[in-house]
């Protein structure tokens, strides 16, 4: 009878490790996508996406009101012009869900789904595009999915672009061609109104960020093969004009002639396009950067998963730090005075900083 | 020192994969038959024991104290305990090696799901996890292997039911292997051949199970040790192929 309990509980504990790193519907499974608006914080992060009042820190609200085992969030949120806040889901059942946070379930205490869009047929990871009352939106499973707004209700058959890989960055438009990044190396433009595909290029590295247009017109994308390549982007004639110490991961962030992108190693560097050339040697931080930074008036916030943010001045001088903690994958962002971080193992979801880099408050879930 | 473990495994992984041809399937099942090589000792030593078992089934000693010492279990332990000394015979021999699988499995099944990156932050982490040189040109991994997805579960369709064919092919290669190593349990109260008989069920269906809830390439790794172990036993010629039958053993 011992020898029987012991191997049950061998077994049971086998699957429990087992089960332990399937990963599953719970914070930590990626890191989490943040957006804002006046008002309010969205902060998609695991089983849900949260509404965080952007005064106080508060929850206004949560989706869905109770755990849903099949929804897993990390993507960014976007926001319609009418208020719909659009998301999709990295767990198994592949929607893609408009929640209208003006209508709020009275029971379940979560805004409604104007619409949902289950035709994807992989994990959502990138926040979608619009252009044009037009969603555009990358899956995992390798296709641009165009979804019409226009009547503010998704129609149900979305037109598929069928491009390659899996698709992890948000698109970028110049109005004229969209632009899609993807793991396998390529770089697609596709044309806004009759999405053909209008060329598509191999970089020799995975592009998990989005490309970027430069003032000068052209189009910028960093990749694991740790380049920064510039695109003609109507023909897409490429060539690499930067070569990082590690993997680009995050999209570079453009300020008038100057690009600002950081590296895994934890280098942060700023690029004339002008130019052609670096403003300043690559400074390090403290950590790795996946996420973009942010660009201010005067400065440039930049989030590592040392925990720390950091501003630093456009001469490459930091002038402020602030250790906030956990790790920061997340792209900052700006809302009115403030910066909303999203850091990961830490206790709160959600940090406020001031324009000093002070705390102002913090968002923890209830439950 | 864990996470080292899965370096260890994800840089083997991803070495046999370059080598094949980005075929991750392939690279499984050669990194399955390395594991063997390595653990071949454990595995002869599974072996040994097993037969070890089977042989002492018929050792008139060993069946006379099955007999005189039948109520007595404390006593009957005690004797078993001496036989098994003096034969040189381990009594776990032949279940112990199986249970330190576990490690590997736990290893392996985290090896792949770090491999095929299906999040950023586990992109993130199989970053920090490869020593290779040009790994960012192998970067993502083709998960794609035969009908499967590596990283996913795997059910075949068929008339809309959802078939898990690999999860059967688990159970089924795990039984196969079990009961050919199994000792054939002829002694009422042996209680080690009883735990031997218990493992030939528990372990296809904790495997089954395994292969029917997680990613598909760990199913590849079960299918792949599972026939290497039969392949391996077989070879012996002492295999007891009539153990497959339920009941064909019987004590009498």
């Amino acid at each position: 009878m011992r020898k029987k309990l012991i191997i049950v509980t061998m077994i049971v504990l086998g699957a429990l490790f087992l089960s332990a790193c399937a990963g599953g519907a719970v914070r930590g499974t990626s890191w989490p996508g943040l957006a804002a608006d006046g008002q309010t914080a969205y902060l998609a992060d695991g089983s849900f996406i949260y509404a965080v009042d952007l005064s106080n820190g508060t929850e206004l609200w949560r989706y869905p009101g109770t755990r849903n085992g099949k929804l897993t969030f990390y993507a960014t949120p976007a926001i319609t012009p009418d208020g719909l806040v659009i998301v999709g889901s990295a767990g198994t059942d592949h929607s893609l869900i408009a929640l209208n946070p003006a209508d709020i379930n009275p029971e379940t205490k979560a805004p409604v789904e104007a619409w949902k869009f289950t035709g994807g047929g992989d994990h959502w990871v990138a926040a979608p595009l619009i252009l044009n009352n037009k969603l555009f939106a990358v899956n995992s499973d390798g296709n641009l999915y165009v979804l019409d707004l226009q009547d503010g209700k998704s129609i149900k058959e979305a037109t598929v672009v069928k491009l390659k890989g899996r698709l992890w960055a948000q698109p970028t438009t110049d109005g004229e061609r969209v632009y899609v990044t993807s793991l396998d190396h390529s770089v697609f433009a596709v044309n806004a109104d009759t999405y053909d595909i209008v060329w598509h290029e191999d970089l020799g590295g995975a592009v998990p960020g989005s490309a970027v247009l430069g003032a000068d017109g052209m189009l910028y994308v960093g990749s694991l093969a740790s380049k920064l390549e510039r695109f003609d982007s109507a023909t897409g004639k490429h060539q690499s004009v930067l070569d990082a110490e590690n993997w680009v991961w995050s999209t570079p962030a453009m300020d008038g002639d100057t690009l600002y992108f950081g590296d895994v190693a934890g280098n942060f560097y700023s690029f004339n396009t002008a130019t052609g050339k670096s403003n300043w040697k690559p400074v390090k931080p403290d950590g790795a950067i996946t996420a973009s930074p942010l660009v201010q008036d005067d400065h440039v916030l930049i989030a590592t998963e040392s925990g720390s943010v950091f501003a630093m001045g456009k001469d490459g001088k930091v002038l402020w730090t602030q250790q906030v903690g956990g790790k920061m994958y997340t792209t900052p962002v700006a809302a009115g005075d403030l910066t909303i971080v999203s850091p990961l193992e830490t206790e709160f979801f959600l940090a406020a900083l001031d324009a000093n880099g002070r705390q102002v408050w913090t968002f923890t879930p209830k439950n | 020192m864990w996470d080292l473990f899965i370096s260890i495994f994800v840089n083997v992984l991803l070495w046999i994969y370059d080598v094949v041809g980005h075929n991750f399937g392939l690279a499984i099942i050669l990194f399955t038959i390395l594991i063997r090589i390595v653990t071949w000792p454990l595995n002869a030593q599974q072996i040994k024991g097993a037969a070890g078992m089977q042989e002492l089934q018929n050792d008139k000693d060993w069946q006379a104290i099955q007999k005189k010492y039948a109520k007595d279990r404390e006593k009957l332990a005690q004797e078993q305990m001496r036989v098994y000394r003096e034969k040189g015979i381990n009594p776990f021999g032949s279940c112990l090696p199986t249970l330190i699988q576990f490690p590997i499995i736990i290893a392996l099944y985290q090896s792949i799901i770090r491999a095929l990156a299906s999040t950023p932050l586990d992109l993130l982490k199989l970053s920090r996890s490869i020593t290779l040189p040009n790994v960012s040109e192998l970067i993502p991994l083709n998960s794609k292997f035969l009908w499967m997805d590596l990283g996913r579960p795997e059910a075949v369709v068929i008339f809309g039911f959802a078939l898990p064919t690999l999860a059967l092919i688990v159970a089924l290669t795990t039984y196969v292997q079990a009961k050919l190593t199994m000792p054939a349990t002829t002694t009422p109260g042996d209680q080690s051949a009883a735990m031997s008989g218990m493992m030939s069920i528990y372990m296809p269906l904790l495997l089954g199970y395994f292969a029917l809830t997680f990613a598909s390439g760990l199913s590849i790794y079960f299918i792949t040790s599972n026939i290497l172990g039969i392949v391996q036993y077989a070879m012996r010629g002492k295999a007891n192929w009539g153990s497959l039958i339920p009941g064909f053993l019987k004590p009498k």
